[in-house]
């Protein structure tokens, strides 16, 4: 019963925020709806027994990406309010007619019981551990966690060539 | 080789057979590149370093899948760090394809990496690191790993799309990729999600003994999840109707970049959806092998129809890859049978893609901006060596006997028939006469038209040597095409 309060409430606030952050005119707004709505999801990973992804998400995603994306935003200049006309004409039909469509599509899945596999038993206990999370990562997801670090060499270097560009730099070296 | 396969830590779960062979061309390009990254800032070697450090992190990836395919050809995957890499005729056939070709289009987008200053070195750099990604998509058995390996790959393309910063066309292309291609890439994730949902596993061979054994009743879950993930993998083809990013892309990059951003996307890219469609997904070949060859339809006309308006070299390269990507599809839809005619026409395309766009590079100078088909009226008589190689590339990508396009749609076509896919072969067998027309009319340009401009285009070594290649291959695998085909016989994904 519990369970289900929490999860009413939070998926009304991470729902309400997801659409704060697409509606607010004020980007400061966007930025505090996303930022709700990033919690209420940690929330339900606490509810799952995540406690490991639902620290991590609240530490990276509502505190410093949240950060990364305020600073931004300051920099830019918060009083520049957002124009609301559109240069395709027909975007915004298409878009609500693209809304319907999804709507009837999960109306149709959500109604029918779809055949999924394996279950999980559920007697064993769900533990979201650091050393569940640790033990998963070091050793059946080694090598894809490896192969992050050649990701970290793509975004260094990548940065460097695409923000040292200067015009004048042009030319042998 | 025993003292580099360690098998370390046992445990409940079993061993983690870590073996530093299946990964050894990754390791190599990885150590080269580091390498490179941190001699280059100690000492400032300059570029001649990079191409050293290149050719020897290039020349080590090949040699170690020319290990692997002597160790695996014909025989049954193995799988290494719990069933995350598959060691197989395919990925060794794979590392064999794409580090060559990635060597030839750094050496064509050498004199934009001159140009560009200090800069240079992170270009290098992202080429091996691209490399890289596109042979471990090739060699994951599992959806995650296949993921990781897509975006290593992707990333550095998106950077490499936009190298050229001072054309706007460049910032654009890149801009347009990368958003495109994140969006791609979320619907391939989302496919894997739910292919897991349906499954219960991400592993390949997991999904596989999964689908062969269990009988869904109302599989509506894995038939989204299969939908998503075909149209994420053909987005990274450039199959139509996910092609739109791909003219732009193609004309604002930098012709170097470009090559290997076809070749490179069409070998990894058909790579993965090989080993995830006819190996995970075989069981299911009822459901994807239809929407597949209607893919490969859309786009074989789609391709044929918007090259023939073009007036931009590049940009008709573009919509030609677009059709090319649906003959290379046509071969898939008879599932496994058709894997050995996929590899042949991938790998011959990706050679005569590589030269075309190294012509391009060439003659549009260093900063290998547009190609406008005005600039190849008459090149016959002011390069005659360039003109000769793009001429045999593009009578290849028609289809003319002799060359290796032949080969390559001949084997795409009968992999089809033999699938019951008649309507497709004829429609791409019309299209294919259709394309005729633009390949031909760049040949009458070069030769028949008088030349604007004099004087000479001057073409730098390492083109030389790779359209000299390109050219040697290209006829060679069309006048004896039986010892390659008998190879990729034993090129299977297992």
């Amino acid at each position: 019963m519990v369970e289900l309060v929490l999860f009413v409430v939070f998926a009304a606030a991470a729902l309400f925020g997801a659409v704060t952050m697409v509606w607010a005119r004020n980007p400061v707004y966007s930025a505090m709806g996303l930022m709700l709505s990033m919690f209420s999801v940690a929330v339900f990973y606490v509810s799952n027994g995540a406690h490991f992804i639902a620290a991590v998400q609240v530490i990276i995603y509502a505190g410093a990406v949240m950060t990364l994306f305020l600073f931004v935003i300051m920099l830019i200049g918060v009083d520049k309010a957002e124009t609301r006309t559109e240069n395709l004409p027909l975007q915004r039909p298409a878009a609500l007619g693209l809304i319907a469509l999804f709507g009837a599509g999960v109306v149709v899945a959500g109604r029918s019981a779809w055949v999924t596999g394996r279950t999980v038993s559920p007697g064993s206990p769900i533990d979201g551990s650091i050393e569940e999370v640790g033990g998963e990562l070091f050793n059946n997801w080694l090598l894809p966690f490896e192969i992050t670090a050649l990701l970290l060499i793509i975004a260094a270097a990548g940065a460097i060539a695409l923000a040292f560009f200067r015009d004048d730099e042009e030319g042998d070296a | 080789m025993v003292f580099l396969s360690l098998s370390f830590w046992r445990e409940a779960g079993g061993a983690m057979n870590v073996n530093y062979l299946s990964v050894a061309p990754e390791l190599i390009l990885t150590v080269a590149v580091v390498l490179l990254l941190m001699i280059d800032v100690q000492w400032k070697p300059g570029y001649r370093w990079w191409g050293i450090a290149a050719a020897l992190g290039f020349a080590g990836a090949i040699a170690a899948s020319v290990m692997q395919w002597v160790g695996h050809r014909g025989e049954d995957a193995a799988e290494y760090f719990r069933g995350m890499i598959a060691t197989d005729g395919f990925s060794a056939f794979a590392g064999i394809l794409i580090f060559p070709i990635a060597a030839m289009a750094l050496m064509t987008a050498w004199p934009l990496v001159r140009s560009l200053g200090r800069r240079g070195a992170e270009f290098v750099v992202l080429v091996m690191i691209a490399a890289a990604g596109a042979h471990l998509m090739a060699a994951a058995s599992n959806l995650v790993m296949l993921f990781i390996a897509l975006e290593v790959f992707s990333i550095s393309l998106y950077v490499l799309a936009g190298f050229t910063r001072a054309r706007a066309d460049a910032d654009e292309a890149a801009l347009k990729y990368f958003l495109l291609g994140a969006l791609a890439s979320a619907i391939f994730l989302y496919g894997i999600a739910l292919v897991f949902a349906a499954t219960g596993t991400t592993s390949i061979t997991g999904i596989a003994t999964f689908l062969g054994n269990e009988l869904l009743f109302r599989p509506g879950i894995l038939l989204a999840g299969i939908a998503l993930l075909v149209v994420g993998l053909g987005f990274k083809v450039s199959a139509a109707p996910f092609h739109v990013w791909a003219p732009d892309v193609y004309q604002g990059a930098p012709g170097g970049v470009t090559g290997f951003l076809a070749a490179s996307a069409k070998i990894a890219g058909f790579a993965a959806a090989a080993r995830v469609l006819t190996v995970a997904l075989d069981a299911r070949i009822e459901d994807w092998a239809p929407a597949i060859g209607v893919i490969a339809a859309v786009s074989i006309v789609v391709g044929t129809l918007l090259a023939i308006a073009q007036t931009d070299l590049k940009r008709m390269l573009a919509y030609s890859s677009v059709a090319h990507a649906g003959f290379i599809l046509t071969a898939l839809v008879g599932g496994a049978a058709g894997v050995a005619d996929m590899w042949f026409y991938v790998a011959t395309y990706a050679v005569q893609v590589v030269a075309a766009f190294g012509v391009a590079a060439v003659v549009s100078g260093p900063q290998q901006g547009p190609a406008p088909l005005a600039d190849y009226a008459g090149l016959s008589t002011r390069s005659p060596g360039l003109a000769l190689a793009l001429g045999l590339m593009m009578l290849a990508m028609g289809g003319i006997p002799l060359t290796a396009g032949f080969v390559g749609k001949a084997a795409v076509f009968s992999a089809a028939l033999d699938a019951d896919y008649l309507w497709l072969v004829v429609l791409a067998l019309v299209a294919a006469v259709a394309g005729l027309f633009f390949y031909l009319r760049v040949v009458v340009l070069m030769y028949m038209q008088p030349a604007e401009g004099s004087g000479s285009v001057p073409v730098p070594l390492g083109a030389r040597i790779v359209l000299v290649v390109a050219a040697v291959v290209t006829v060679l695998a069309g006048v004896v095409p039986w010892p390659l085909l008998r190879w990729l016989g034993e090129a299977l994904p297992g």
